[in-house]
């Protein structure tokens, strides 16, 4: 089962994007991220606070809708998902 | 006998209630959209044109997550034609490497009244700002810094 992670911004420059990731039955979505940010501390960092929780202005969508970070320990992850994780948007 | 002359109407026939919703590199023809705004029943066009500003940068680089930012547009664009009773709404906002002066997001309104095509054109350039994936980087000679971007609990790092 895979599902593809998409980092945005400064969270693109350090983590990469579009990536195809395998995960186990169960594995819930902050766990995911967990795993593939801490493959570099400055990305994990930029995202996660001391406690492993993703920050206040750390925006995720799951499937194109915005999911309460806070609750990321809870949500489970289907087989072709598509997860984005970036900082608070700055168009216009 | 004189012959009263008409002159052809202002406003295009073919194009009623058809509005360009657009991320894209290429930069936008301001005069076409214009034009394009005029329906009929307008009485005012009124157009944002937000450009890279000269703030010591050399240029600026923006990114779209764009399969969640054009539906929020088209929703925004609905939104206001809705609550301010807008005739044509254009909102097309640029992605790529851009330099000073460049355009970065054109929105285009027509209503029949300026209070409207105002009130419109605010609240549509408010939301972008408020909720569509969309980021700017400002590259300078040292190298760049992401704009931060605005949330509830105060600027992004």
């Amino acid at each position: 089962m895979s599902v593809k992670v998409r980092f945005f911004a400064r969270f693109r420059e350090l983590l990469g994007t579009d990536l195809i990731t395998e995960y186990r039955q169960g594995t819930v979505l902050l766990a995911l991220v967990h795993d593939i940010a801490g493959k570099n501390p400055d990305g994990y960092n930029a995202m996660f606070d001391e406690k492993g929780n993703f920050r206040d202005f750390v925006i995720v969508m799951q499937n194109g809708r915005r999911i309460d970070t806070m609750n990321a320990g809870n949500i489970a992850i289907s087989d072709g998902d598509e997860i984005a994780v970036f900082p608070p948007v700055a168009g216009g | 006998m004189v012959t009263k002359l008409r002159s052809s109407p202002r406003w295009r026939e073919d194009n009623i209630g058809v509005s360009m919703i657009r991320i894209q590199k290429e930069d936008v023809d301001v005069a076409m959209l214009v034009s394009g705004a005029k329906q009929r029943g307008s009485g005012a066009v009124v157009v944002f044109d937000g450009i890279v500003r000269d703030d010591g940068i050399e240029e600026m680089e923006l990114e779209a997550y764009e399969e969640v930012a054009l539906p929020e547009l088209e929703k925004i664009a609905k939104a206001a034609t809705e609550q301010h009773h807008l005739l044509h709404v254009d909102i097309v906002h640029r992605v790529g490497r851009l330099s000073v002066g460049d355009n970065i997001l054109l929105i285009v309104v027509s209503a029949g009244h300026r209070e409207e095509a105002y009130a419109g054109s605010r609240y549509i350039i408010e939301e972008i700002k408020k909720g569509v994936p969309i980021w700017k980087k400002e590259l300078t000679r040292d190298g760049g810094r992401w704009v931060p971007g605005e949330h509830p609990h105060g600027s992004g790092p």
